[in-house]
């Protein structure tokens, strides 16, 4: 495998692990159930910086989500993305994501609200060249989250399906999967601000990368973080924010560990 | 005419205004809803009632779960369109009471 396909499966890897729709009161890393009000709209504006070696990736994405009914959420988001390492900058438009989300299961009482979902996303081949992924990319997901006034409970399992590039090369396909605990400190009150801490294990199985159906030596393997967070809200206005890090580490070959992961995100619901 | 006619037609207006006059007045409506657990989220049924023509005021109690809606002058709901209204914002109404302002 060339030196150049090697960074660019390593960068499109990573770029993929950073696109993920935004819902509301989901977990910063993991998914959640959560979906939007019949007709309602939600503006987020996500960042993402990633460093992974001497390789740091950044990507900041606009995301809108509309509420068709009060179970179906659908959105779109448009990042803009830029590769930092040591020999060179990259950066441009990277590639939209559709994502949808439908809350199949919900079972409410006094302060508490169970519920599961399913959720679909398309990263579409759309992106500048030199920080595109260069395929149609799936992933689909299910989850489970318990939300009381005091303590938050989620679980989630994603399949990341990535596509074949003209190149020839595929990355890896992926599974992820979320535990997340959520802890509220003070009872909350309608129009006042909350705050929940979060507290979050990801798990991160990747398949071989392929190149023209041969799998390569340095890429796939697992990964798993423990990422604390924050979830900060008053009335329509939210912030989120969680830094993921690696707590184990079984990658195959010779490859880079993760470094860190931070996100943060801004939600405004109208 | 009669003294005791007179009076009762003033007697039966005066009602009659009373009674357009109740009915005109707003109504509140006290709705037990079950899921209440983050103020976030709970800015849906906000926004779902105050798009709602005729709503005057939302409230929310979320520790006794409660949801307070106030209407204008003459406007009323019915138990099934305030079901609705909750439960597309992804809630679930229980019960229900509802009183003149």
């Amino acid at each position: 495998m060339k030196r150049s396909n090697s960074i660019k499966v390593i960068g499109s890897l990573l770029l993929s692990a950073l696109s993920q729709p935004a819902f509301a009161h989901d977990p910063n890393f993991g998914i959640g159930p959560h979906v939007l009000f019949k007709n309602g709209i939600e503006t987020a504006l996500e960042t993402n910086l990633n460093k992974n070696g001497a390789q740091k990736n950044n990507q900041t994405g606009l995301q809108l989500t509309y509420g068709i009914t009060g179970d179906w959420s659908a959105g779109v988001k448009l990042p803009y993305a830029s590769k930092v390492s040591p020999t060179n900058t990259k950066s441009g438009v990277a590639d939209a994501q559709l994502f949808t989300k439908y809350r199949f299961w919900r079972q409410d009482s006094k302060g508490l609200q169970e519920s599961a979902a399913v959720m679909l996303a398309a990263d579409l081949n759309n992106g500048d060249k030199n920080v595109s992924n260069g395929a149609n990319d799936i992933i689909s997901g299910l989850t489970y989250g318990y939300e009381s006034l005091v303590w938050y409970r989620w679980a989630s399992v994603r399949y990341r399906y990535n596509g074949e590039n003209n190149a020839g090369i595929k990355r890896g396909n992926k599974t992820l999967v979320d535990f997340v605990m959520g802890w509220r400190p003070v009872m909350p009150e309608y129009k006042k601000p909350d705050t929940v801490w979060l507290f979050e294990l990801n798990n991160e199985v990747t398949e071989k990368n392929t190149i023209n159906g041969k799998q390569t030596a340095n890429s796939g393997g697992i990964e798993s973080f423990i990422a604390p967070g924050i979830f900060w809200t008053y009335r329509n206005f939210a912030i989120k924010a969680g830094v993921q890090l690696p707590i184990y580490s079984n990658l195959n070959g010779t490859q880079n560990k993760s470094d860190y992961r931070i996100r943060t995100t801004f939600e405004w619901h109208l | 005419m009669k003294k005791t006619p007179v009076i009762s037609l003033l007697g039966f207006s005066l009602l009659g205004l009373w009674a357009n006059l109740a009915l005109a007045a707003g109504t509140q409506y006290n709705m037990r809803v079950d899921g209440l657990a983050c103020p976030f989220c709970a800015y849906g049924i906000e926004k779902g009632f105050v798009k709602t023509e005729g709503v005057k005021s939302v409230d929310i109690d979320l520790k006794n779960g409660l949801v307070i809606v106030k209407t204008e002058d003459g406007i009323t709901f019915t138990e099934k369109q305030l079901k609705r209204i909750i439960n597309d914002t992804g809630f679930t109404m229980k019960s229900m009471t509802e009183s003149p302002l």
